[in-house]
């Protein structure tokens, strides 16, 4: 079974496990501004990736449903990050980058020739295991991306800022500061800070590497709570090595073991009932 | 803890005392230099010293400093100028785009051998390169397009290499975030890591203008050797006046006028080089208002 035949939730919730269809009001249907465009946003077809003469990742078949949170897992060198980091092209630069098979966005290559890689990069949004401020204000921080795109400019930069940090729940917090350094703010507000960032360019993915690791038990918290709140606007394909976050934050689950996908599917399903002994020994706990 | 003797305290304690010890000593053979010469400047320059030293020029074997000053000022606006650009140029090459190639070999490395080989020369050497080659050679004579090239030249492998090492420290967060926003390069260069590297570049900047300003000898083969010449605008065929020949010259001349004038080209040089040290440091510290280091 692939994510694909998975029913579209309208609005995800953490236990669809059951596969039948719900009740589509066609009004509504009618309305949703992505129903002419394809249903899998991301779809890796038999990528096979190495780096110079060690190979990576084998043969991952995938789809990632549109509104969807997708949780990567799998022991440290299975290559989740390096997944992860392809899908945004993030990998090109390293030396002896080889690829075969195919990632598609929206059903084009994202190796193909007419695809920009500046606009790939605002379309698939990021964020990393620390977070990573730049050097300036925090209302600079938010808006860096929007001044680089050429998104809006002047006094829309304003309302673009304001709106970003309310998103993420920081505006209260940092409304009378917005000129201060980031690197004041604690390091949950400061990942917030980060999301809100790559927010600001209006992705249609957003890739999250380990987002909550560094951060305390309260902001994790806070910011998967917020992960939520994005889709389905947005699909959210999500590193973790917290297994409960992966249960509590993701619709789908894939399990990658050295380099290949071993199973993939509903979380709970997944986790409850996995087909394969490897998942079941990782899920469990019986495997690192 | 319990109160038995851990094996080898004594020792570790003795080693203790003895690095810090060690590095007690080091810093007072950086200090101890650095006082003795400024004190032994002021205390031999300020007596004798009158602010008209600075409003006149020299006339024979003494007078006041303005050409050799304003020559000075001239000089290192030049090398500002000319070494700055061409060595944050090359910095900025050997950090961002001598990138390692695909097959893995360290690409920039012949750049960075012969920035090495140049920064060996004796200064020396480049003057009387520069005497040979633009002096007599391009029959330029002395003259401040000569001087500027050679002290360029002997500076650019300077700027060069700090350059490089304050792009480098950059944290790659820094890049890796600007990069997964899809900022195109040149912008994030500007915005993100130039920004983030612009203590270390303005530093190594100022350090190279000192050691500019402070040379001698090179500037005796390019620039000449004539206190009292006035300052010209024309870039050849007039030699420049320059505070280090003031000292260098006029100490071993046999008037206590000359020698006065010495010290206060001396003192001059040391105060030029400080308010530079303090200037830099403030533009540094305006921009990095929002700097990791600075979360305090």
């Amino acid at each position: 079974m692939t994510l694909g035949e998975q029913p579209r939730p309208v609005r995800p919730t953490v236990v669809s496990t059951t596969p039948s269809k719900p009740e589509i009001d066609p009004i509504l249907e009618a309305l949703d501004p992505d129903r002419s465009r394809p249903a899998d946003v991301v779809n890796s077809q038999g990528l096979t990736l190495s780096f110079g003469n060690k190979r990576i990742l084998s043969d991952i078949h995938i789809a990632f449903r549109r509104g969807t949170i997708t949780a990567l897992i799998g022991p440290t060198g299975c290559g989740k990050s390096t997944f992860l980091r392809t899908i945004n092209r993030m990998n090109d630069k390293v030396s002896g980058f080889r690829h075969e098979g195919d990632v598609t966005l929206e059903g084009e290559s994202i190796w193909a020739p007419r695809q920009d890689l500046l606009s790939l990069r605002r379309r698939v949004g990021m964020l990393f295991q620390r977070p990573n401020p730049f050097p300036m204000s925090i209302r600079d921080n938010v808006v860096a991306g929007v001044k680089a795109h050429q998104i809006a400019k002047g006094k829309q930069l304003d309302v673009v800022a304001e709106e970003r940090l309310r998103q993420v729940g920081l505006w209260d917090a940092v409304k009378d500061r917005l000129k201060d350094s980031p690197f004041r703010l604690s390091g949950g507000q400061q990942q917030l800070l980060c999301l809100a960032r790559a927010l600001a360019v209006g992705p249609e993915v957003l890739l999250l590497d380990e987002p909550t690791s560094a951060l305390d038990p309260i902001s994790t918290e806070l910011v998967e709570g917020l992960l939520r709140q994005l889709t389905p606007a947005l699909t959210l394909i999500i590193v973790t090595h917290n297994l409960g976050q992966a249960r509590r934050a993701s619709d789908n689950t894939m399990f990658l073991y050295e380099g290949q996908l071993v199973e993939h599917g509903p979380t709970e399903e997944l986790f409850e009932r996995p087909k394969e002994a490897r998942t079941e020994r990782y899920v469990t706990g019986r495997m690192g | 803890m319990s109160s038995h003797a851990l094996p080898g305290t004594g020792r570790r304690r003795f080693v203790t005392i003895g690095f810090r010890v060690g590095t007690y000593l080091s810093l007072l053979m950086i200090m101890g230099p650095v006082v003795w010469l400024l004190a032994g400047i002021v205390v031999r320059a300020v007596p004798h010293f009158s602010w008209s030293v600075l409003t006149h020029p020299t006339t024979g074997e003494s007078g006041g400093l303005e050409n050799a000053i304003i020559g000075t000022l001239l000089l290192m606006a030049g090398v500002l100028v000319l070494a700055g650009g061409i060595g944050i140029l090359a910095g900025l090459h050997l950090a961002e785009y001598a990138k390692p190639r695909k097959n893995g070999k360290e690409s920039g490395s012949l750049l960075r051998i012969a920035s090495d080989v140049l920064s060996g020369f004796p200064s020396i050497v480049l003057g009387y390169v520069g005497y040979v080659a633009l002096v007599l050679g391009l029959h330029w004579n002395f003259s401040l397009l000569a001087a500027w090239i050679i002290l360029s030249v002997m500076v650019i492998p300077y700027i060069a290499k700090s350059t490089e090492t304050a792009l480098r420290q950059v944290p790659t967060a820094y890049r890796e975030g600007a990069e997964a926003l899809g900022m195109p390069p040149g912008y994030a260069l500007r915005k993100v890591t130039l920004k983030t590297a612009a203590p270390g570049i303005v530093t190594g900047l100022l350090l190279a203008l000192a050691i500019a300003g402070g040379e001698t000898a090179p500037l005796i083969y390019t620039a000449g050797a004539f206190a009292d010449s006035p300052v010209s605008m024309s870039l050849t065929h007039h030699p420049v006046p320059y505070l280090t020949f003031l000292v260098y010259g006029f100490y071993t001349l046999p008037e206590n006028a000359s020698h006065y004038l010495a010290y206060d080209a001396g003192l001059v040089l040391v105060v030029l080089v400080l308010v530079l040290l303090v200037a830099a440091r403030l533009v540094v510290n305006r921009t990095q208002k929002h700097s990791e280091a600075r979360r305090g």
